[in-house]
C-alpha cells in the first residue's frame, strides 16, 4: 500500500498540484483502492462544501421575489458580475446563479424590507451632506454682513409699534422685538427672510462699534435652554421660547451672547400693538422685503419700490 | 467630483455584490439576523471610510476584510469572545432557507459539520470552495498566512471526508514517496 497524505490528496482534489504530482497521484490511484477512497470521500466533502455555500448563497437570493423582466434589465443595467470558478459540468448552472445573483444584488436593498436600513446605507442622497439647518445658514448670512452693509442709505425703522405688529403677523404674537440700547446696540432695521416655507425674520443692531449683531426669530418647538455654537468667526446662541425658535448672532464672544440672550429672554413681551391707523391704507404698505438674500434663503417677493422704504427695510420709514 | 465618482463607484459595487456580502457575514456570525447586523455597520463603515480603500485593490476582497476585521474587532470587545463566536447548528441551518417548521432539502450533515466549526475555519472555506479565492486572497481577507489557509482546509476537508464514512485507513500524517519531482522533494522536506 502507498501512502499519501491528506495533505497531498487534498492540494490533488483542489487542483492545486503542478500537472507531473497531479499524474503521479493519478497513477497511485489507479492501483491502489484504498487512496481512491480516501480520495472519493476528500472530492465528496469539496463537493458538499461547494454545494452548501451555493446553498446560502440561493437562499439569500430566494428571499426576494424576482420578476424575469425586471431580472434581465436588471442585469443589462448592472455592471459585469464576477462569477465564482465553476467547473466544466457546473456552468449552465453556474450562469442561471450568475444571473440571479447579478439580478437580485441590483434589486435586492430596494425589495427586501428587512434590508430597509442598508437601503439607507446605500443610497446616494444618503452619501450626499446633510442640508444645513436654518441656523447654520442663518449664522453664515450674517458673516455676510458689515457695518457698510447698514450704514449706506439706510434710514432706521423707527415705527417699533409698527415693526411689532408685522413681526406678530410673521411669526406669532409671541415673537420679542427687544430693546438691546441698555447693552450698547441700536436697532436698525428688520426684514423678513425665508427659510423653506417658513417665515424668518432677522432683528438687525449695530452698536458704537464693530459689527452688527442680528436676532432671527421663527417658528420653533419645544421650549430650550440657549445653548452656544460657533459657526465660522460668528457666534450663535440657540433657544426656543413659547413656540417661537430664536437665534442670536454676531462676531461676538460667547459670554457676551449669552448675556444679550438672557437679557432677550427676560424682557417682557409686549403686548400686541395695534394694527397701523388708517391713514396709511394697507395695500399700500409695502410687504417685507430682504435686500441681500443670504445663501440657502429666499426673500419675499419683491414689492414696488415705496418712497419712504429704506432698501432692505421692513417697513417704510418713520420720522425719530 | 472625482472623489464623489469613487463614492459612487464604491457603492455601485457593493450593492452588486450585497448577496455574496450577505453570505459572507451570516457564514462568519454563524446566524442571518446577526449577520445582517453586521453587514449593516460593516457597509456604513466602509462607506464612511472609503478613503482606506485602495485603487485597484478588488473591492469584494476589500469588502470582505473589512467586515471580518469589524466582526474580529467587535469580538475581542466581549467579556467571553469564544462563547460569543460560537454558533448554534439550528440558527446556522437556517442559513440554508430552512425557516421554524420549514421542510428544506439541507445537507444536514455538511450543515453540521459547518456549524460547529470556528468561524475563521469556516471562512476559510467559504471563500476558498464558495467564492474560488486562491489561498493567497484568502489569507489576505482573513490576515492569515496562505499556509495557515492550506492547513485549514487540509484539516476541514479531511474531517469532513471521515464523517462521511468514506475515510480509509491511510494515516493523516502519512510518508510521502515519488510523487515529488528531485529537488521538490528536499524543499518539501525542508518546510515539513
Amino acid at each position: 500500500m502507498t501512502e499519501l497524505s491528506d495533505e497531498l490528496l487534498v492540494a490533488y482534489v483542489d487542483g492545486q498540484l503542478a500537472r507531473e504530482q497531479t499524474r503521479a497521484v493519478e497513477k497511485v490511484l489507479a492501483q491502489d483502492e484504498v487512496i481512491a477512497r480516501r480520495v472519493a470521500a476528500l472530492q465528496e466533502a469539496h463537493g458538499r462544501l461547494e454545494a452548501a455555500f451555493e446553498a446560502i448563497l440561493a437562499s439569500e437570493v430566494n428571499e426576494t421575489s424576482i420578476e424575469p423582466m425586471r431580472a434581465v434589465a436588471a442585469l443589462r443595467a448592472s455592471e459585469p458580475h464576477r462569477a465564482t470558478p465553476a467547473k466544466a459540468a457546473c456552468v449552465t448552472a453556474g450562469v442561471v446563479v450568475v444571473i440571479v445573483t447579478a439580478a437580485v444584488a441590483y434589486i435586492w436593498p430596494l425589495t427586501l424590507p428587512d434590508l430597509g436600513r442598508w437601503r439607507d446605507i446605500l443610497t446616494p442622497r444618503q452619501a450626499e451632506a446633510p442640508t444645513p439647518s436654518w441656523h447654520v445658514d442663518a449664522a453664515r448670512a450674517q458673516g455676510l454682513l458689515s457695518r457698510a452693509s447698514l450704514e449706506v442709505g439706510l434710514e432706521s425703522q423707527g415705527n417699533r409699534d409698527f415693526i411689532a405688529f408685522q413681526l406678530a403677523e410673521a411669526i406669532g404674537p409671541e415673537v420679542r422685538l427687544p430693546n438691546l440700547e441698555p447693552q450698547g446696540y441700536r436697532f436698525v432695521r428688520a426684514q423678513l427672510l425665508r427659510n423653506g416655507d417658513q417665515p424668518l425674520v432677522q432683528l438687525l443692531y449695530l452698536p458704537a462699534k464693530h459689527d452688527p449683531l442680528s436676532l432671527f426669530a421663527t417658528e420653533g418647538h419645544r421650549d430650550s435652554e440657549p445653548v452656544f455654537k460657533q459657526e465660522g468667526d460668528v457666534g450663535t446662541v440657540f433657544w426656543c421660547e413659547d413656540g417661537i425658535a430664536y437665534l442670536l448672532a454676531g462676531r461676538e464672544d460667547e459670554a457676551l451672547l449669552y448675556r444679550i440672550a438672557e437679557k432677550i429672554r427676560h424682557e417682557p413681551v409686549a403686548p400686541q400693538p395695534e394694527p397701523p391707523p388708517p391713514a396709511i391704507p394697507a395695500a399700500a404698505l409695502p410687504p417685507f422685503v430682504a435686500d441681500t438674500p443670504p445663501p440657502g434663503m429666499v426673500s419675499e417677493p419683491e414689492a414696488p419700490p415705496a418712497e419712504a422704504a429704506a432698501p432692505g427695510a421692513l417697513v417704510p420709514s418713520a420720522p425719530n | 467630483m472625482q472623489a464623489k465618482s469613487s463614492h459612487d463607484s464604491i457603492r455601485h459595487g457593493l450593492i452588486t455584490m450585497l448577496p455574496r456580502l450577505k453570505r459572507f457575514a451570516d457564514v462568519l456570525v454563524g446566524e442571518t439576523r446577526d449577520g445582517t447586523a453586521l453587514l449593516g455597520r460593516a457597509l456604513r463603515r466602509m462607506l464612511a471610510e472609503q478613503n482606506r480603500y485602495q485603487r485597484g485593490t478588488p473591492l469584494d476582497r476589500w469588502a470582505f476584510s473589512e467586515i471580518y476585521r469589524l466582526w474580529l474587532h467587535e469580538l475581542r470587545e466581549q467579556p467571553d469572545p469564544m462563547r460569543q463566536a460560537k454558533a448554534d447548528d439550528k440558527s446556522f441551518e437556517r442559513l440554508f432557507g430552512a425557516a421554524e417548521g420549514e421542510a428544506v432539502a439541507v445537507d444536514v450533515l455538511t450543515a453540521g459539520f459547518l456549524g460547529n466549526l470556528p468561524p475563521q475555519q469556516r471562512c476559510t472555506l467559504l471563500l476558498v470552495y464558495g467564492e474560488g479565492f486562491d489561498h493567497e486572497d484568502a489569507g489576505r481577507v482573513l490576515d492569515s498566512p496562505p499556509d495557515t489557509v492550506a492547513a485549514r482546509l487540509i484539516r476541514a476537508s479531511a474531517s469532513l471526508a471521515d464523517r462521511l464514512g468514506a475515510s480509509t485507513q491511510v494515516p493523516p500524517s502519512a510518508t510521502i514517496e515519488m510523487l515529488y519531482p528531485k529537488g521538490q522533494q528536499d524543499h518539501h522536506d525542508r518546510t515539513q
